[in-house]
């Protein structure tokens, strides 16, 4: 069990057991509720992959969202009654890179756990179960496809992508859904959900020493595949696929988003310094305290939904900056303005220095939030990033580190442009 | 998670609770005022308003940088709707100052920070900076415009509208364009100087060393007035129950189903509706869920909740346009089952279970702690979190019939994907 200190004062647990699976432990006092999720290494992602025994496969896109319905899902009723009996809630979500089942509860957190491992490590699939998760399925994709945000972002994707999975909507698509089949799902199930690929974490008011007696007495034995398993990823050229992308629906007001490709390059320490250098870059271009923030509102060309962000893993990543706005092509003229201004003037120290001290404030505010940090130590032990290193390496970023990661990344000839606009109305 | 309630001015309360459990120091501070027309959208600005600047940070940005510099420190301000209440909401949060250099320093800086932004806006002596009135003008007319980007809140608020017609329940809780087209800056201000002034108001801090803040809170204060006396909502009763759909370009339509539950926070069977309600629709082991989406596989959202202060119960359901006749089915047919007291032993005993889960774990949430009195105080009556538990743990199988028994369909509302926008007033 090895023990780290936490910025707040409180003490992170951690052990890997000896079927491989990772736990985390984060004891909280004083706190009425616990908060437990077991996620598996398995997102959206991972359609395409080579087995121990060379065989290689690629499965309709959507799996992994799917079996995270169909875990729910018992020989005699489902998971959620389980967890009824003691007024516990239990939910579950997917994204790119992972499958996550968790619990929140104010009794019986113990009994919760033991819940949640084993209905994670039983799945009872049929033809017939399976056909019936497809209607809800496709219910919850078209709730997803009328919302303006999720369509804009699904749009710059697949324009700026040519191969990788990332351009692919988590859920797969109306018709990959229909063409799923309990075979590919077990297939799916038996690779990814082995203990070594997965990993549990627990904050509450637990004794960290017999929280992880108790998983470690109680998670079972895995008798299915076992063996080191290969994602498959295909080529992904440097530039993007399409530079401008539009579609019209009934909205209210147009919007704009702009993302810029990058090159996946970084890894542990490095990624978690790309990810603070650029956060604080992405703040100097959209954060309320910056000078364009309010250049541009004042214009009008913004709302207050203007905002950007990094996104990073050790497979893809990407920045976007986006707003609703009466007029996009006058926005998108505006931003290149602003962006080319950072290769003549230096980032001043003193603005960075201000983005540091709140970089520093909200992460020791994160922690008091039981499923963030949750997944986050999870998201970091999947991606091998150190996450302790956070705080020592946000100190030694620089303005002239912020400066050039912007001058680096924000490269126009890698960029594509996503808007919608509202449908126009021909009475 | 106890409150202790001093009187600070006339008509102002101020709610504290020590505690060292958070790792923050939370405030927030309501004002209400009764919901009508003109008022409501005057208010529904100032939140817009309140963050283009203040007299000390005269604009966004210098807003963004103190707040920065106070180590990630948050404001807020939002409209709230609580029966037939309009609710100005303040809203603060920084790191705990035990956790930050200079603690005691930087919490008065920031309890001054908050109070500045609230409540002395950029402009002045009568009016807003007059650009920024314009510009927020066309900001609200966005946002009031852009209810339609979200789905679900659209069909939701025409729902209401429809059911609430003529009744203060209706107008929308940020006001609505026609009003909004005729403000005048001088007036928005008066008004909200009023709310300052004369309105009830009501104000929450949790976190640790507090009192050295009620001395400091209380020199902040404007000067107070006589406050406002409010009135409670309108109940009303439903002679026959009204259907409307809509059509848009979408993939999905909504199902909307307003009921008039004759039931409010006072009444001795509220908590026995609540219960009522969780079995419904509340909750994954809820009648609802159960049979509309696990059942037959026609929804992956399907849910009800409770209004309580106007006595209302929403059923909202995301639903494939050629399935609305039988969704409608089965979701009375789960309404008439609850009426005829079919209510298995585990569905009350779940049901009351998660919802006593639910109120306990509010106590680890400084904004839940706060925001769960809101209702109480719309009512003038703050209930503890055991006061609540005690009751719902008192609820019975034929409470939750009884109760169920004065609840009356009141209108049925579809947004439907179609080729163009239009309403078509069915019979049935």
């Amino acid at each position: 069990m090895e023990k780290t200190k936490l910025p707040t004062g409180e003490s992170l647990y951690r052990k890997h057991l000896p079927n491989g699976l990772t736990c985390f432990v984060l004891p909280k006092p004083g706190f009425l509720r616990t908060y437990a999720v077991l996620s598996t290494h398995y997102g959206s992602l991972d359609s395409k992959f080579r087995l121990p025994d060379g065989s290689t496969w690629d499965v309709p896109a959507g799996i992994a969202h799917f079996l995270e319905h169909k875990l729910f899902e018992e020989e005699d009723g489902n998971a959620f009654q389980r967890f009824a009996a003691w007024g516990a809630s239990v939910n579950a979500f997917t994204s790119y890179t992972q499958t996550s089942y968790l619990f929140s509860t104010t009794d019986e957190w113990k009994d919760c756990l033991l819940q949640l491992i084993d209905f994670v490590n039983n799945p009872h699939l049929t033809e017939e179960n399976v056909e019936k998760e497809k209607g809800i399925i496709v219910q919850e994709l078209q709730m997803y496809a009328d919302h303006p945000s999720h369509r804009i972002h699904s749009q710059l994707l697949e324009t700026m992508y040519h191969a990788h999975p990332v351009r692919l909507d988590i859920g797969g698509t109306v018709d990959s859904v229909q063409s799923i089949t309990v075979d590919d799902l077990l297939r799916c199930y038996d690779t990814f959900y082995q203990p070594a690929n997965m990993a549990l974490a627990v904050v509450g008011d637990v004794h960290p020493g017999e929280t992880l007696q108790l998983i470690q007495a109680h998670y079972p034995p895995w008798n299915r595949s076992e063996g080191s398993f290969e994602r498959l990823y295909p080529r992904e050229p440097r530039e993007v696929a399409a530079d401008w992308v539009e579609q019209e629906l009934p909205i209210s007001q147009p919007r704009y988003l702009l993302g810029f490709k990058h090159e996946p390059l970084w890894q542990g320490d490095d990624l978690i310094r790309q990810q603070i250098m650029m956060s604080i870059g992405v703040r100097l271009i959209a954060g309320r305290s910056s000078a364009s923030y309010g250049e541009l509102y004042e214009a009008n060309l913004i709302t207050d939904s203007f905002g950007a962000s990094f996104n990073v893993h050790p497979g893809y990543a990407y920045t976007v900056i986006g707003s609703e706005t009466p007029d996009p092509q006058a926005l998108h003229d505006a931003l290149f303005g602003i962006i080319c201004r950072f290769k003549d003037n230096p980032v001043s120290e003193a603005d960075v220095e201000r983005l540091k001290r709140q970089l520093y404030g909200a992460y020791l505010a994160s922690f008091e939030s039981f499923e963030y940090t949750a997944n986050r130590l999870i998201a970091h032990h999947f991606n091998q990033t150190p996450y302790h290193h956070y705080l020592p390496l946000l100190k030694g970023v620089t303005a002239d580190d912020v400066q050039s990661a912007l001058l680096t990344q924000l490269d126009w000839e890698r960029a594509t442009v996503s808007i919608v606009r509202p449908v126009q109305d021909n009475d | 998670m106890k409150f202790t309630l001093r009187e600070i001015g006339p008509g102002v309360r101020l709610h504290l609770c020590e505690t060292d459990k958070f790792k923050s120091l939370t405030c927030k501070a309501f004002i209400q005022q009764d919901l009508k027309l003109k008022e409501a959208t005057s208010t529904g600005l100032l939140p817009l308003l309140l963050r283009r600047g203040s007299q000390r940070f005269p604009t966004t940005l210098h807003i963004a940088r103190e707040l920065e510099d106070l180590y990630a420190a948050e404001f807020g301000s939002d409209i709230l709707k609580i029966g037939e209440r309009q609710i100005l909401e303040f809203y603060f949060q920084m790191v705990d100052p035990s956790l930050l250099p200079e603690g005691a320093r930087q919490v008065k800086r920031g309890i001054e920070t908050f109070w500045e932004i609230a409540a002395h806006p950029a402009g002045g002596p009568d009016r807003f900076v007059d650009s920024f009135f314009d510009q927020e003008k066309q900001t609200l007319e966005q946002d009031l415009k852009g209810l339609v980007n979200d789905k679900r809140s659209y069909a939701l608020a025409r729902a209401t509208a429809l059911m609430c017609q003529g009744e203060p329940f209706a107008i929308y809780k940020y006001g609505d364009l026609d009003t909004l087209q005729h403000l005048e800056n001088s007036d928005v201000y008066h008004h909200y100087q009023r709310l300052l002034s004369a309105y009830p108001m009501d104000i929450f801090c949790i976190g640790s060393n507090l009192t050295s803040l009620v001395d400091l809170l209380e020199s902040l204060l404007p000067p107070r007035q006589e406050p406002v006396e409010l009135e409670p909502a309108q109940g009303v009763k439903v002679l026959e129950p009204k259907f409307l759909e809509e059509t848009m370009d979408l993939q999905q339509a909504v199902l909307v189903m307003g009921y008039r539950t004759n039931c409010t926070y006072l009444d001795e069977d509220y908590y026995a509706l609540l219960v009522a309600n969780g079995i419904l629709g509340g909750f994954a082991h809820s009648k609802l869920f159960v049979n509309v989406r696990e059942k037959a596989s026609l929804a992956y959202y399907v849910g009800s909740s409770i209004e309580g202060a106007k006595g209302l119960l929403t059923i909202t359901a995301g639903i494939s346009g050629d399935t609305q006749d039988q969704a409608l089915e089965i979701i009375q047919q789960q309404i008439h089952a609850l009426q005829a007291g079919q209510i298995t032993p585990e569905e009350l005993y779940q049901t009351k279970r998660g919802l006593i889960s639910a109120m306990t774990s509010v106590n680890d949430n400084p904004a839940g702690v706060i925001d769960r009195n809101l209702i109480g105080i719309v009512h003038g009556q703050m209930r503890t979190v055991d006061q609540v538990v005690e009751a719902l743990h008192r609820v019975q199988h034929e409470d939750c019939v009884r109760v169920m028994d004065r609840v009356q369909l009141d209108t049925v509302y579809t947004l439907r994907p179609g080729p163009k926008e239009g309403a078509d007033h069915g019979e049935n």
